[in-house]
């Protein structure tokens, strides 16, 4: 009976950010998600477990007010959630998210044989984490996931690479990190959320771990990105093609 | 005082945005147009438990309270308000008299398969004669052997052609005034029952509205629903309940009036400049915002009243009352901000004006809110 890790993050639903007419970022009534591609990651151990039995267990890193993303992820299908919450873990950068990730699941866990994450998460998408985390715990990765399948001892993945897809497989434990391809995360039904705050949940705080990651990365500033029109209309035949060129030399695009 | 709702309500009430995101949007204008039931989507409702939440699990429902269902409601009718109101009258009246007034084994052999989805329950009280004047209904239901013989034409039953099962009100003894009338469940396919054609209406176009006519419908004794006599109590009952899904409806509503109405005035230019800049329309959106806070804490208000056990029938009603006018109110000032494409099909506002006016007239209309508010204040 496999034992599936699946990570995830909660993250700004950015279809709450505002932008205001300065030009900045309005994020004072923004609401919280778990990551897309982490609902896929979930969603993936949910579907195997559900198929050939096992156990999930979610496993976030964050702030201590992040409580409603452990339970959204209980919600869909863990069975039960590490939590390890710290108010200075809002600014983790990738490798000490990958680090504390790490020690938790070697140390509270052990036996495991998946490792799932999202491929990036939606706020930064570094796409570091899952990589990382395999370095840490010296298993192997395999990115890119889009389809996947465990077969006596092993996993067995199909990656979407630029030039084509590749099949492998790697021994277990293993990581893998999954593309939105992979499946179409559940809506959880109401049962689902209400029985998630009956699922047991292990609390773990800075002080309990042996790690001990300072946040490198410091927010200075945050904007919105600009895109500015200028309007000009040009039709199709040869006099406004020569305008478009000219337009188009004049800014400074073609010289 | 806190108006923060719990984790679980907020997750359950982002789910059901999702989900009629997913499933309602691509088709309430389809199913408005066409008045099509769509049976399709109730199936995937009932899979996800979102057709009885306020009724306990071992009756087939989610256990959750009345709050969390009055959100999915207002999310509901965000998207489709035919929908949200399906959903408000099978759980907060039908399902909800089972719950509270219904045997042991009414609630296994009724309320189960209500609460799970699988069957429609539909409130079969108003008659051609008797609308607000409830007192007025002729239908009648006489004890004979084992059976009562319920005789009489009701109208304007929502979920009439659709329904499985009916909450049918009659005289047992018409003499005995406000004591005299009674509550009987009624299955789809009972012999003497049947239901008419579905009305073509202004809106609310896909719920199913209908006539339904009981001609010698025999039904057994143990389908009474609590005591003879107790009818227009429970009836009372059914509607403070209902009242507090319609004004969620109202502010699911009023909710999609307010979206509509900020990107569209964002984005359309007159005069040089978006006419979200103009005052005259700025100031209809600041109205159309704070009324929408308004009639949501006045449901939401109703419904915690609810979940403590308190009384709410004053409360409910005056969230009906305040929800559903501010709802016909602004949809109107949101297809004024629409200007003549807010006049065309395929403007949502168009449907949400013709969808408000159902709130003011159902479940008691704001005459009659008034004249329960003005009772209970008065007294
Ligand atoms: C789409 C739709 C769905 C419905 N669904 C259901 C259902 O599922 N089950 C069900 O039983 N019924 C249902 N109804 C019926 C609905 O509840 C009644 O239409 C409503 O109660 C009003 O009754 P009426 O239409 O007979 O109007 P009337 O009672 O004739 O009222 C006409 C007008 O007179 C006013 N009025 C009446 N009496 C007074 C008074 N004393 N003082 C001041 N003003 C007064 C009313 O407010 C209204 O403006 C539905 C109706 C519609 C249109």
């Amino acid at each position: 009976m496999p034992v599936l890790v699946a990570c995830f993050k909660w993250v700004v639903d950015e279809a709450y950010i505002r932008r205001t007419s300065a030009g900045e970022l309005d994020l004072s009534s923004v609401s919280y998600k778990i990551s897309d591609y982490d609902r896929n990651a979930l969603e993936e151990a949910a579907r195997m477990k559900e198929a050939s039995g096992g156990s999930v267990l979610a496993v976030t890193v964050g702030v201590p007010e992040s409580t409603k993303g452990v339970k959204d992820a209980l919600s869909r299908g863990a069975d039960q959630a590490f939590f390890i919450a710290d108010p200075s873990f809002g600014m983790l950068g990738a490798s000490e998210t990958a680090a504390i990730l790490a020690e938790v699941i070697r140390t509270r866990i052990g036996n495991f044989d998946l490792v799932l994450c999202g491929e990036g998460s939606s706020d930064l998408y570094n796409q570091q984490v899952g990589i990382r985390l395999a370095e840490r715990l010296g298993i192997p990765c395999l990115s890119f996931v889009q389809k996947l399948e465990l077969e006596e001892g092993r996993v067995v993945a199909e990656r979407r690479l630029e030039d084509g897809i590749e099949r492998v497989s790697a021994p277990l434990p293993a990581v893998v990190t999954v593309l939105p391809d992979i499946n179409i995360p559940r809506i959880p039904g109401v049962k689902d959320t209400l029985s998630a705050s009956r699922k047991p949940v292990v609390t773990i705080g800075k002080d309990d771990l042996a790690v001990a990651p300072d946040a490198h990365f410091r927010t200075i500033s945050l904007a919105a990105s600009r895109l500015d029109r200028q309007c000009e209309r040009f039709g199709a035949d040869e006099t406004d093609i020569r305008r478009f060129i000219g337009a188009l030399r004049q800014k400074g695009v073609l010289r | 005082m806190d108006f923060r709702l719990t984790e679980e309500q907020e997750l359950i009430r982002k789910n059901m945005r999702e989900f009629a995101e997913k499933y309602v949007d691509p088709i309430a204008a389809e199913i408005d147009e066409n008045s099509r039931h769509p049976a399709e989507l109730f199936k995937k409702l009932a899979e996800g438990d979102w057709m009885g939440i306020p009724i306990p699990q071992e009756y087939g429902g989610a256990g959750a309270d009345y709050l969390t269902h009055t959100l999915v409601v207002e999310e509901l009718s965000r998207s489709c308000s035919s929908t949200g109101f399906t959903v408000s009258i099978h759980v907060g009246i039908a399902c909800m008299l089972v719950n509270l007034f219904g045997s042991e084994d009414q609630k296994k052999k009724f309320l189960v398969p209500m609460a799970k989805g699988q069957h429609l329950g539909a409130f079969v009280l108003t008659e051609p004669g008797a609308g607000t004047d409830v007192m007025a209904a002729t239908t009648t239901a006489m004890a004979e052997g084992a059976d009562y013989v319920i005789n009489g034409t009701k109208t304007f039953t929502s979920n009439g052609p659709t329904g499985d099962t009916y909450m049918v009100f009659a005289w047992t003894d018409k003499a005995a005034g406000r004591k005299g009338l009674s509550a009987f469940i009624v299955p789809r396919g009972t012999v003497g029952m049947k239901a008419g054609e579905h009305f073509n209406k202004m809106g609310l176009r896909s719920s199913q509205t209908s006539e339904m006519v009981f001609k010698d419908c025999r039904v057994p004794k143990e389908n009474l629903l609590g005591k003879e006599g107790n009818g227009l109590a429970m009836a009372m009952t059914g509607f403070d309940h209902g009242r507090v899904g319609i004004a969620a409806q109202s502010v699911g509503i009023l909710q999609a009036a307010l979206d509509e109405s900020i990107r569209y005035s964002k984005e359309r230019v007159q005069f040089g400049t978006p006419i979200a800049r103009h005052q005259a329309i700025s100031w209809m959106i600041a109205d159309m915002a704070t009324d929408l806070s308004a009639a949501r804490y006045l449901t939401y208000a109703a419904a915690c009243l609810k979940d403590q056990k308190q009384p709410f029938s004053k409360e409910a009603s005056m969230a009906k009352l305040f929800a559903a006018e501010a709802a016909m109110k602004h949809t109107i000032k949101a297809v004024q901000i629409h200007g003549g494409y807010g006049y065309c099909k395929g403007a949502k506002v168009e449907r949400l004006m013709r969808d408000a006016k159902i709130t003011e007239i159902y479940e008691g209309t704001s005459e009659a809110q008034r004249m329960v508010i003005s009772g209970n204040v008065l007294r």
